[in-house]
């Protein structure tokens, strides 16, 4: 009976948006490494993933929500910035892990929220 | 094992590497004027040269290489030809008085190390967000 206070969609897609800027921060942390190695090619999330967070959203089926995985892959569409092949662009990275950070700050506010409101609902007093 | 910053890994390769990179760097400019070298001949400049490592630990093998770590591939000699200048009363000087030095210019290493110190606090920065990150992870349900 309780797990129905956690199942539900935005509670679910919350969990998974913070799973998946962990996985982005990694692929950050992986293309700044990489910053000079020849021929590394840049990583991000994949592009599928968001896709299939908004069509299970937009379904409201918490099953799918669970099954959601996200994963990486190479990102197509940076272009090498010079000529050996290598496709990380220093700046750019560090506005991405800038912006990963205030994300995954929303992301925990929100889980944070939710849960301070359900403690509200369960004990009558604000904590 | 669970990484609690994530990406920790990669990112402390990358320090390591650079660190490497700075000490080749180092090297270059102190000997500069070396003429002679471990083989008896003016020194080489060297060069490091950087590779990925793909991670297939922990079991968790995440398509398009992701937490893939840098490490130096090899330290090579740059190629080019030492330079050689006039210099006849060098105890390094040939019958004709030409003194081979190592073809290092100060100016490029300057220009190296800077972009490797950039490199290094690109870094640094990866491992201050993993930090405000995992704190803010850990005061979920806080307020």
């Amino acid at each position: 009976m309780i797990d129905a206070l956690f199942n539900q969609t935005n509670y679910l897609a919350a969990k998974r948006m913070l799973d998946a800027v962990a996985l982005r921060h990694q692929a950050i942390a992986a293309n700044l490494a990489n910053l000079e190695t020849p021929g590394y090619q840049r990583v991000d999330l994949a592009p599928s993933f968001q896709q299939e967070l908004q069509r299970a959203i937009a379904a409201g089926d918490p099953a799918r929500l669970k099954q959601l995985q996200p994963a990486l892959a190479p990102d197509p569409t940076a272009l090498p910035n010079g000529r050996d092949g290598n496709t990380v662009n220093l700046e750019q990275e560090l506005l991405e892990l800038n912006q990963n950070a205030l994300v995954h700050a929303f992301q925990t506010q929100l889980i944070t929220g939710r849960l301070l409101r359900l403690k509200l609902a369960i004990t009558g007093r604000p904590v | 094992m669970v990484e609690i910053l994530s990406g920790i890994q990669t990112t402390a390769s990358a320090l390591t590497a650079e660190r490497t990179r700075l000490d080749v760097i180092a090297e270059n400019i102190a000997n500069a004027q070396t003429t002679r070298g471990p083989d008896g001949g003016p020194y080489k400049r060297r060069v490091v040269v950087f590779e990925t490592v793909l991670q297939h630990a922990l079991g968790r093998t995440t398509p398009g290489g992701a937490s893939a770590t840098v490490r130096v591939a090899r330290i090579q000699t740059d190629p080019r030809p030492p330079l050689l200048v006039y210099r006849p009363g060098h105890p390094d000087a040939d019958a004709n008085g030409m003194v081979a030095l190592p073809n290092i210019n100060v100016h490029e290493e300057m220009a190296d190390l800077i972009a490797a110190s950039r490199a290094f606090e690109a870094n640094l920065a990866v491992v201050k967000n993993a930090r405000a990150m995992a704190l803010q992870t850990l005061a979920i349900g806080k307020r």
